[in-house]
């Protein structure tokens, strides 16, 4: 490391080059005298620099937060010889904003003291960042003289999608072995009631239907159906996307999978996720705050990945993409490749829903708002409206949701029926 | 907030050329100086704080040479100081700018500035009275080529000190 001559040094020489002169042409005592001090700084430059001795320590309150959320940073110097200014700057990644304080700071330390400054941290979109990148400048005494270092003590910051807390979900058709919420076609232990049938040997007493009983003459039973969780796989498409970071139609179907995923596991539900675009990614179906956490990880990581080859979702072993398991598939339908994949899972029996992220109002966000614009969205929001019914005409349930507005009535406006009661129809 | 000071320094440098000869003309070049040293601490930049130094120094010989009067070394001095002061305190505003500052900057800065002062002040009236020794060596004609040897000399060992290579 090298102490370098600083801008003020030329300052410096500039003036006192002119003050000797003027004092040479003027033959004034004086401005001899007013250069002797600029003279005396810059004779300092001939001595040989000391770099002050100091430790720098780096803190972050949390290595997790959710979009919006604030982490307070604290980068502390305790100097182990005098340390007559110096300047600690440490750069704040992309994507990030401080939400309170400074992260530079100016200090002068005596040998032993220390010093410390915090500032907080607002990350507006989701991913894995890096902080502890600081640079420290240091001047010696008169600012003549600089040397800068820098510091890498590298912590990650995981920042999760934002969630957003949904009540009303889609119910899946089928439901597993597991304990859960929903109510199971299938009888047997559970608190819903179910079909009357006669007394056999081997039910309990507190199973008997005793005003039907009384009614019939014969003994007769209260069948019961069984609560059930399902398995839910969240197929998100990362083929392409519109819009400006943090606001895409991505970081958007991330956010709405990520608040589907965590209303379902708390639903004790089993929760998969497909990443369907460039490279396919998936988690396999699992409840509990292990599995958000394993979802929550894939979902960081998502993005658009520019491919030619359309993905078969034959390469998805069947345990994630489980026959009975509800889909539902986050997408801006802007890439057929994604809609034949959807259309494939339907055909293939699937219990499919496909909530569409309108790429429509986030292009309408991002622009000036002229007429030409307005009209060019309108004609696009029809003809997307089209395409929209047709894949509904294909038996498809397709929820159409506008960012701007929040999730639950998009999921609310849902109605399903299952498919082989509408076929009866 | 360390404007403040850099805006003294600069109003000090003003006042001295404008008491030293109450000229239209001085008074005009110190309003010169002055204004380019408002812009230079209003904007942080370099250029113009630089200038109205050596526009303020120009003042000042000015000044002299029209006032014809005896020298006034403790007025020179804190001419100078307020020059190296004035320069400082602007680098020091670009530095401390959007940042936190440590409660101890401020207290080693005033510090460091009046030991200098004194040590300057030491320094010059022992220069002077070496000055005044050697002066009687020196043949009548034969000062000025002296003492613009002399600057020269300063002048190109300073800027080799600031200029010179570093490994």
């Amino acid at each position: 490391m090298t102490a370098r001559p600083t801008p003020l040094c030329l300052s410096l020489l500039t003036v006192a080059a002119w003050a000797l002169s003027l004092a040479v042409l003027s033959a004034r005592a004086e401005l001899f005298v007013a250069a002797l001090p600029l003279v005396l700084v810059l004779a300092a430059l001939a001595l040989r620099p000391s770099i002050p001795d100091y430790a720098l320590t780096h803190e972050v309150s949390t290595d997790w937060v959710f979009e919006g959320d604030t982490v307070t940073v604290t980068v502390a110097v305790a100097a182990r010889s005098a340390v007559p200014l110096m300047e600690v700057i440490e750069p704040l990644p992309y994507g990030s904003e401080l939400a309170s304080g400074r992260n530079r700071a100016v200090m002068a330390l005596r040998p032993g003291q220390t010093a410390s400054f915090r500032y907080e941290v607002r990350w507006t979109g989701r991913g894995m960042h890096d902080l502890g990148a600081v640079v420290v400048r240091g001047r010696d005494r008169w600012g003549i003289r600089a040397w800068e270092r820098r510091h890498v003590d590298r912590t990650s910051v995981r920042v999760y999608p934002r969630i957003a807390p949904l009540r009303s979900l889609p119910r899946p058709f089928h439901t597993q072995a597991s304990v859960g919420d929903y109510t199971s076609p299938a009888l047997g232990e559970g608190i819903e009631p179910g079909n009357i049938r006669q007394f056999t040997p081997g039910d309990r007493i507190r199973q008997v239907n005793w005003r039907a009983s009384l009614r019939l003459g014969s003994l007769y039973v209260t069948q019961r159906h069984r609560e059930r969780n399902a398995d839910v796989v969240l197929m998100l498409d990362t083929l392409t996307e519109v819009g400006v970071a943090p606001e895409t139609t991505l970081d958007l179907g991330v956010r709405a999978a990520a608040s589907l995923a965590t209303a379902y596991l708390a639903r004790k539900d089993r929760v998969g996720l497909i990443l369907y675009g460039g490279l396919m990614d998936w988690v396999r179906p699992g409840s509990g705050r292990t599995q958000y956490e394993r979802l929550a990880g894939t979902l960081l990581r998502a993005d658009v990945v520019f491919t030619y080859v359309a993905k078969d979702l034959a390469v998805v072993p069947p345990r994630v993409l489980s026959p009975h398991a509800l889909v539902i598939a986050v997408t801006p339908l802007l890439d057929q490749r994604f809609t034949t994949a959807a259309l494939d899972l339907a055909a293939r029996g699937f219990d499919l829903i496909v909530l569409v992220v309108s790429p429509v109002d986030v292009t309408r966000g991002m622009l000036a708002g002229s007429e030409t614009d307005d009209l060019a969205c309108r004609l696009w929001a029809l003809e997307r409206r089209a395409r929209l019914d047709g894949l509904r005409r294909h038996g498809l349930a397709v929820l159409e949701w506008n960012p701007a507005e929040p999730l639950e009535p998009a999921l609310a406006g849902l109605e399903r029926r299952r498919p082989r009661l509408a076929a009866a129809r | 907030m360390i404007r403040l000071p850099a805006a003294a320094l600069a109003a000090v440098l003003f006042v001295v050329p404008v008491l030293t000869a109450t000229v239209p003309a001085v008074a005009v070049l110190a309003l010169i100086g002055l204004l380019l040293g408002a812009v230079g601490i209003a904007t942080l930049w370099r250029w113009p704080v630089t200038s109205a130094a050596c526009v303020f120094l120009t003042d000042y010989a000015a000044a002299l040479w029209l006032a014809d009067a005896p020298v006034s070394v403790a007025v020179a001095v804190g001419f100078g100081l307020s020059l190296l002061l004035l320069l400082e305190s602007v680098e020091l505003a670009r530095c401390m700018r959007h940042a936190t500052v440590d409660a101890g900057v401020a207290r080693s800065l005033v510090t460091r500035w009046f030991g200098f002062g004194a040590a300057t002040l030491v320094a010059t009236f022992s220069a002077m009275a070496l000055a005044f020794a050697l002066a009687a060596l020196v043949p009548y004609a034969a000062a000025p080529f002296v003492a613009a040897t002399g600057a020269l000399g300063a002048v190109l060992a300073l800027a080799a000190t600031v200029l010179r290579p570093r490994l």
